[in-house]
């Protein structure tokens, strides 16, 4: 054994039945050799290879990934490796962001006749690998980096008061006439429920006024109340577009009050083109409309992908590293809906329940991978977290190849093709062999 | 030592201590406003001012968020036990406030109860406190409520009184306080900025206890996400779980940070759940606060740090919800 003082690689192949098993049966039955370095597990299909598997994989010590499947247009399900290779381009720049060795993560198309080409990729693999040593996922030094920019001044007082007394009025009168049960909006602490006219008075409309209670729509406990009225800012009224689009509500079944915002401080006010509320049922105020060059959108995800690889992972360590799991991330957001996180699923563990580093890596690989082409920009998750982790990045990351790549924003457009769950001949492939 | 320090001098000390091996822990500014009790790389770290309460608590020294009870090995058809439990560092918490002192010598009764928990009390022994008195507090600080105070000594090993001019008086407690300072024997200052009680915590206990059923807890919950923010910066919650956590033929049994909140905390293997809505489950939280604990233990659950509130994205936590009890009086 040659090379790294003896070091030899542990590569796991995840490949479809259909495609690339057969062709590395054929390597087999052709006697074509090649190094005994690779682990093989067979899957269905490439678009039934859930991104968790890769990172698991490096959990348990693989020193490399090769995913692979059926040529385009192969795919025996007709479509699988479409929708696959749609979620590994967003994958793949989330684990740029993150500063992964992505040296170790290989994408191949090799066919049933391709014994000679699984036996090409595999020899390059093991020996790129070899060369590369052995792999400690996650390795770094934590450093703590401002990165974001600091947020914007929110818009001054008087833009709010003038707007809290129409928003009472309001109220009052969808409770009195009955169009609806209750109406959730902002109390002087936080979101409140208001179920009677009289009480209507607690309601407020300043800085504070910050959670998207769009979240509450997904509650039993709320629903259970009646028809809702739901006080949305035009950022927060996005998780309303796409939890429709989602079928996770009836439009009809809910009464939107939009309230225009002149900026609420926080750091993606400082790119906001959604001062407007666009689809409510009436809005409060009026908003200067806003209009923001893309670039500006993306311009933190941008600087993170200027540092060198090494040092995106030693500031993505300091930040996971104070990560305690307390969920607030999942549980405060909108589009964070189902009935039992993947995480709290334990009959097999999918994600380890450790707050330790490994854990918190896979976690919030999973949640951003969960969010890809979702997540509407609400920012709730990086609010809510005690520890101050800067979640919005992993989430811009993905919108930023969402808009950039696909042409979706999510929450934007009610009629737009949701970029996962769809795909396009022309995806970009670049990154397969 | 004379009963009074710079901080100056005190940050000599701190070095002189992280210098010896010792595991230092302080506040220290993260990042901008972001404050979190964490272990000094330097004694320059540490922040003594700026701040009412780091957004964490002091229990992370003593009961970590994730420890391993002890490892395993799998080999053929042997499973081999591996990692006699290491060795804990000596540890110093300088700068907490009284509310995070306290927490220890609560925690200590429950992990010492009909079980004495080698983990805590091992790195318990090893932990010596030098808190800080308060000189203000916010909105979300209750201490007096709860039977402490702005300079409460419970807990504390030693304490540091701020006398302005960048210089403390100390005052020493117990041993090893002593240790660390002499008998430091200080007159610390009239301690101004004390909360004023906000609620009879004997009164919030009897109205969880008498109210089990009612519809308040449910009502006046309903903003709750049941996310774990609250619990896991709260100084003296301690429920955890017990993971096993494999990775290929090795692992470890480890502890976790655990939180009532969480709908799957006391879900049945049969799926039924006994506090099937969030509001059962801030009852709970409740319940066992000021009934519970204090039944059992003879203390209230809580330290009036208000971390909880500070940390809740919708604005709940023990004193908004307990306020609601005390000024409503529902039934």
């Amino acid at each position: 054994m040659s090379g790294n003082n003896g070091f030899e690689p542990r590569i796991l192949a995840y490949v479809c039945n259909w495609c690339t098993y057969l062709g590395a049966d054929l390597a087999g039955t052709a006697r074509l050799e090649y190094p005994p370095n690779v682990r093989i597990v067979r899957l269905p299909c490439t678009g039934r290879i859930d991104t968790n598997l890769v990172v698991k994989a490096f959990e348990l010590g693989a020193d490399a990934v090769l995913v692979s499947g059926c040529h385009p247009g192969d795919c025996h399900y007709t479509a699988g490796n479409y929708h696959a290779r749609r979620r590994w381009m967003l994958f793949r720049s989330l684990l740029e962001t993150i500063g992964f060795d992505m040296r170790r993560l290989h994408f191949t198309w090799i066919s049933a006749a391709e014994g000679k080409k699984f036996q090409q990729v595999i020899t390059e693999i093991t020996e790129q690998t070899r060369e590369l040593g052995p792999y400690h996922p996650y390795q770094a030094t934590p450093r703590v980096e401002a990165i974001d920019a600091p947020a914007p001044a929110p818009a001054p007082a008087d833009h709010w008061t003038a707007a809290e007394q129409k928003l009472r009025a309001t109220a009052a009168r969808l409770l009195s006439d009955g169009t609806v049960k209750v109406v959730i909006g902002y109390g002087a602490r936080g979101p409140v429920f208001i179920t009677r006219p009289e009480d209507a008075a607690q309601l407020v409309w300043n800085v504070t006024c910050l959670a998207n209670l769009a979240t509450y729509l997904k509650r039993k406990e709320v629903r259970a109340l009646g028809r809702p009225a739901i006080v949305v800012k035009g950022c927060d009224e996005r998780a309303l577009v796409q939890l429709e689009k989602e079928s996770q509500l009836g439009r009809a079944g809910i009464y939107v009050i939009g309230m225009a915002c002149g900026g609420a401080g926080q750091p993606k006010c400082a790119a906001c083109d959604t001062r407007q509320p666009r689809f409510a049922d009436e809005t409060i105020g009026t908003a200067e409309a806003t209009v923001t060059p893309e670039g500006d959108r993306y311009a933190v995800v941008e600087r993170i992908l200027q540092m060198a690889p090494e040092e995106r992972l030693s500031f993505w360590t300091a930040e996971f590293d104070r990560c305690v799991k307390c969920y607030a991330c999942r549980q405060v957001c909108p589009l964070c809906y189902c009935e039992r996180c993947l995480v709290d699923k334990n009959r097999p563990q999918a994600i380890s329940t450790a707050p330790d580093r490994m854990g918190s890596f896979a976690w919030h690989i999973a949640r951003a991978m969960h969010l890809a082409g979702r997540c509407v920009g609400c920012d709730e998750c990086t609010r809510a977290c005690p520890e101050g982790i800067d979640l919005r990045l992993l989430n811009l990351t993905l919108a930023r190849v969402a808009e950039k790549e696909l042409g979706y924003r999510a929450g934007m457009d009610p009629m737009a093709e949701p970029p996962v769950g769809a795909f396009a001949i022309q995806d970009q492939e670049d990154f397969i062999r | 030592m004379s009963g009074a320090i710079s901080r100056e001098d005190l940050r000599t000390m701190v070095a002189g201590w992280i210098e010896a091996g010792k595991r230092v822990i302080g506040p220290v500014g993260i990042k901008p406003g972001l404050i979190e009790f964490a272990p000094l790389a330097s004694a320059e770290a540490v922040r003594l001012d700026g701040w009412e309460q780091p957004s964490n608590s002091i229990k992370e020294a003593v009961f970590p968020r994730h420890e391993a009870l002890y490892g395993y090995r799998i080999e053929q058809n042997r499973v081999e036990l591996t990692g006699a439990p290491e060795t804990v560092p000596e540890q110093i918490v300088v700068g907490a406030h009284p509310c995070q002192a306290a927490s220890l010598p609560i925690l200590d009764k429950v992990f010492n109860w009909d079980f004495q928990d080698e983990f805590y009390n091992r790195r318990r022994a090893a932990t010596t406190v030098i808190s800080l008195a308060c000189s203000s507090h916010d909105d979300a600080c209750f201490c007096t409520s709860v039977g402490l105070g702005p300079a409460a000594e419970k807990g504390s090993d030693a304490m540091l009184y701020e006398l302005g001019d960048e210089r403390y008086a100390i005052r020493v407690f117990t041993d090893k306080g002593r240790a660390l300072f002499g008998d430091g024997a200080g007159t610390p200052p009239q301690v101004a900025g004390a909360p004023e009680a906000r609620f009879d915590a004997a009164q919030v206990g009897a109205f969880a206890h008498d109210h089990f059923d009612a519809p308040f807890w449910r009502e006046h919950t309903l903003a709750c996400l049941g996310c774990g923010a609250c619990a896991y910066t709260c100084p003296v919650c301690h429920c955890f779980d017990i993971a096993d956590e494999r990775r290929g033929n090795t692992g470890v049994r480890a502890r976790n940070w655990d939180a009532c909140q969480f709908p799957q905390f006391t879900l049945h293997a049969s799926g039924h759940n006994p506090r099937p809505a969030q509001g059962d489950r801030q009852r709970q939280r409740i319940y066992h606060k000021f009934f519970l604990y204090p039944e059992k233990f003879g203390e209230i659950l809580c330290t009036g740090c208000g971390n909880c509130a500070r940390n809740c994205p919708v604005g709940l936590g023990v004193l908004p919800v307990v306020s609601e009890i005390c000024d409503a009086q529902p039934v």
